[in-house]
């Protein structure tokens, strides 16, 4: 009874209310590691993510649920089973990798058609500054065809997990956006 | 604007959510992806609450393993207990649980590392089992014994979904090395797994080698661990073979503190750790080892009548092998008035085994005991209890003492109505133990039985009706009317089985001078004809010829049928040698209860692979075709024997009677030409091959039967 009465609070307040938001992209973009930079503050050394990690944070009093999905081919069919109650989306790209971008691009627009991501906010973050010959947001952005996207808040920005570069203001956006569309 | 007013729209039709229309399942999905941590962990209670009652919430999977990374250990060991029972119907999900397997398995948390192995070695899904193995690792050479304790565990698990992948990874290694370990749960737990795999697969790991080399360790880790470690590492210790007779000392005085552990199998494994080791020392009947195992024994009667019926049938093995064990505690098993049945007749029969022969008091004591038995209501255990009363006279062999047994037995016959069949089994032992000096009490039981062959149909059993028409023949001088009691027998002939029908023959041809001619004439013919026992119809084709042959039959007769019986020496069975060795070996496992070894279990033989398996079959092959060709050797040098005593016998070779029986017995000669090029299926064959020839002789002697051969001996 007494978790009925707090949980029925919670809700009232949106106290404990927690916002979803997955960080997807192809393999090696470095999802983990934004996610454990966003977390921790610093770098982990990461090994393919076989299945998700998922971190709870609080940013800006805001309790964030992040959820760092594999990228793998054989686990990029999976994705769709987090979209339900999903806030934003923050899609990485490792800038470096240029042969890959028409699939990236391919998969993100197929994402974005989910009818449980209409409603969500849409981050991409153009990683690996800090390497050589990496392409910069702008021609990311450009690659990916983010400019045909119609009805939602998107941004782009260039990051380096590694450097920490890029990562708070990105992040300091996606919040606003999710806030004005929570209240 | 336009988005946020869709959105206050849709929220607006959800204030009053269509619970029913959806079902259970939708709601629990929705409490799973709930954005308070709260509510989605009561919706996983309520999952598992739905799962144990065994309703199908399959279906939640993907919605359970989005929660499977909390840092809530209960969430946790609720989302691991539900991945573990639906694991198999979502395997290519599975995989998204990999990343938090492995990284539960660094977790802080000992138990959740434990957890995290445990269940992962567990899902019976291939993908998984890929990225099993740095995990394992680091669980066998963690710190805290708990989780390598469970990682030991681990191994086994795996080695029985993937044998080669648990090869390749080496965690066999490992688990050999996890043998020297300082905690003695990871000790008992190593040899666990190595037992487990070496039964599956032998040449994977030398367990025997293994044991050898770390008795130390099993001793040493024996008194520290767990009840139920303690059985493993005591099984371990009962396949070490000891060195010489001061180790197996070592070892028996190491174990046996455990012989007073409250833990019955621990009492049991104990029991047969000390008894793989006694051959090896040099003890005489009263030394202390004996009284230590003996007052094992006796406390595990104190048990739940299951655990006593276990214990009692483990005893028996025991006694077999020292007979004199308990013979102090013959109170501790008497039958108590509420024991089970199936306890009170295996009580039953060890207290006849376990009387001392040679203390006359005991002895008497144990009579009277049965003798209140007799009297119960329970016709089983009455039975039981009639023979036990024979099976003590027998033993204890004295003629004042089987007499005072036989009364008791006669005693009994007057005043139940519904015991002739065990009490003619019991008299007729007694009698053909004592012999035929004694002369009042051969005249007791067939004046007995002259009063119940009045009667019809008082015998039920085949072993019964055998018994008393044996009696009938042996001492046919103090019966009256002997051919009306018999002529009953005869009457109902095709309808008795093998035991009667050869005890009548054997009768009626030993009396065949006393009785009608005719009878055994009719008999004859009833047994070639119209039985199918094979031993039946052999039996009455050999008297047949024997009665036939003219000249010195009588004598013939006389030898085979009045040889001399051999004195009944004891009524107990017994198991053969190597089966007591194998059972005393296997004590406290489930062969003790069935007297039957582990290897000839259909699980066991199911496991063993193809080639072990054709090699054994060939074996055997070779082993049962020697054994004909043994046996055929023997059936040719009596067959000459006979033969010769015929030739012998007729004095003039009236061809037709010589050549019948050349017919009859030339068989066995041509027998094992048959056999040798056909090795390959030698049973079958040979069977066939005799039966064949044996109908052929049959055939020819009914022919050949017409009475005059007959007609003249009488």
């Amino acid at each position: 009874m007494g978790n009925f009465f707090s949980s029925m609070f919670d809700r009232l307040w949106g106290v404990n209310k927690e916002m979803r938001i997955l960080i997807l992209g192809l393999d090696g973009a470095g999802k983990t590691t934004i996610l454990y930079r966003l977390q921790m503050g610093e770098v982990v050394t990461t090994k393919p993510t076989i299945g998700f990690n998922v971190e709870t944070l609080v940013y800006k009093n805001l309790k964030l649920n992040v959820w760092d999905l594999g990228g793998q081919t054989s686990i990029r069919p999976y994705w769709r089973c987090y979209y339900s109650n999903t806030a934003a989306v923050i899609f990485v790209v490792d800038s470096t990798d240029k042969d890959r971008m028409a699939t990236a691009s391919k998969e993100l627009h197929m994402m974005l058609q989910e009818e449980e991501l209409q409603d969500a906010a849409l981050l991409v973050f153009a990683n690996k500054q800090d390497q050589a010959g990496a392409l910069s947001a702008s021609e990311v952005s450009k690659q990916l065809n983010l400019v045909e996207l119609k009805d939602r808040s998107w941004s782009i920005v260039a990051s380096s997990a590694i450097k920490g570069d890029g990562i708070s203001e990105g992040l300091d956006w996606l919040i606003d956006v999710v806030r004005e569309e929570q209240l | 604007m336009e988005k946020k007013l869709k959105k206050f729209l849709s929220n607006a039709t959800r204030v009053a959510p269509k619970i029913s229309k959806k079902g259970e399942l939708f709601e629990l999905r929705n409490g799973l992806v709930s954005p308070y941590p709260q509510t989605r962990k009561d919706a996983i209670k309520k999952t598992i609450q739905q799962m144990t009652l065994g309703k199908d919430v399959s279906s939640l999977f993907p919605d359970i393993l989005k929660n499977i990374a909390a840092s809530d250990v209960e969430q946790k060991k609720l989302v691991y207990l539900y991945v573990m029972n639906y694991a198999e119907t979502h395997p290519e999900l599975c995989i998204l649980a990999v990343n938090t397997f492995v990284s539960d398995a660094q977790d802080s948390n000992p138990l959740i590392r434990c957890m995290a192995i445990r269940t992962m070695s567990m899902i019976r899904v291939d993908k998984i089992l890929e990225y099993v193995e740095i995990p394992l690792r680091k669980t066998l050479q963690d710190d805290n014994p708990y989780v390598r304790k469970t990682a030991v565990i681990c191994v086994a698990k795996l080695f029985a979904l993937n044998k080669e992948l648990c090869q390749e990874l080496g965690v066999l290694e490992d688990l050999v090395s996890a043998l020297e370990d300082s905690n003695p749960m990871v000790v008992a737990n190593a040899i666990a797994a190595l037992s487990d795999i070496y039964e599956t697969d032998p040449s994977v790991v030398e367990l025997p080698k293994l044991i050898q080399q770390h008795v130390s360790q099993f001793l040493l880790a024996l008194n520290e661990c767990t009840e139920w470690a303690r059985i493993v590492i005591l099984g371990a210790l009962a396949e070490y073979t000891a060195k010489d007779s001061l180790e197996a000392e070592q070892i028996i005085d190491r174990v046996t503190p455990h012989l007073q552990h409250v833990n019955a199998a621990v009492v049991l494994a104990t029991i047969k750790v000390v008894i793989a080791n006694l051959p090896k020392i040099q003890v005489n009947v009263d030394s202390p080892i004996f009284s230590k195992i003996s007052s094992g024994l006796v406390s595990l009667m104190s048990t739940p009548p299951e655990m006593q019926y276990v214990a009692l049938r483990n005893i028996r093995i025991i006694l077999e092998r020292y007979p004199l064990l308990l013979s102090r505690e013959l109170r501790i098993f008497y039958v108590k008035f509420n024991d089970p049945l199936y306890v009170k007749l295996e009580k039953i029969d060890i207290l006849v085994r376990l009387v001392d022969p040679c203390n006359l008091k005991q002895c008497t004591l144990l009579l009277a005991e049965l003798k209140e038995y007799a009297m119960e209501y329970e016709s089983e255990f009455v039975s039981k209890a009639i023979l036990a009363l024979s099976q003590l006279g027998v033993k204890f062999s004295e003629v004042k003492f089987v007499r005072k047994v036989l009364d008791i037995i006669v005693d009994l016959c007057q005043t139940r109505d519904s015991f002739q069949d065990d009490c003619m089994v019991a008299m007729c032992n007694l009698i053909r133990h004592t012999g035929s000096e004694q002369d009042d009490m051969i005249t007791q039981v067939c004046s007995l039985a002259q009063v119940w062959g009045s009667t019809e149909s008082v015998f039920q059993t085949d072993y019964a009706k055998c018994n008393y028409i044996w009696l009938l023949g042996q001492y046919s001088e103090k019966f009256s009317n002997i051919d009306k009691s018999l002529q009953v027998f005869i009457d109902s002939f095709t309808h008795e089985e093998s035991l009667t029908q050869m005890s009548l023959l054997i009768t009626v041809v030993k009396l065949h001078s006393v009785l009608p001619g005719a009878m055994l004439q009719n008999l004859l013919n009833l047994a070639t004809t119209s039985t199918d026992e094979l031993d039946v119809r052999d039996m009455a084709i050999m008297y047949w010829r024997c009665l036939s042959l003219e000249g010195e039959n009588e004598t013939l007769i006389n030898e085979l049928c009045n040889a001399q019986l051999p004195q009944v020496a004891t009524t107990l069975d017994a198991f053969s040698p190597e089966l007591l060795e194998t059972l005393l070996r296997e004590l406290s496992l489930l062969s003790s209860i069935y007297y039957k070894p582990v290897s000839t279990m259909t699980r066991y033989r199911m496991r063993t692979t193809n080639a072990v398996k054709g090699k054994q079959l060939n074996e055997l092959q070779y082993m049962a075709r020697d054994e004909i060709m043994k046996n055929m050797n023997e059936d040719n040098l009596l067959d000459f024997d006979g033969e010769s005593n015929f030739a012998a016998n007729a004095t003039q070779p009236s061809s037709s009677v010589l050549s019948d029986i050349n017919d009859l017995f030339d068989f066995a000669p041509v027998v094992p030409q048959h056999l040798q090029p056909q090795s390959q299926q030698p049973v079958d064959e040979s069977i066939q091959g005799l039966s064949l020839h044996e109908k052929h002789g049959s055939a020819k002697t009914s022919q050949n039967s017409n009475t005059q051969d007959l007609l003249d001996l009488f």
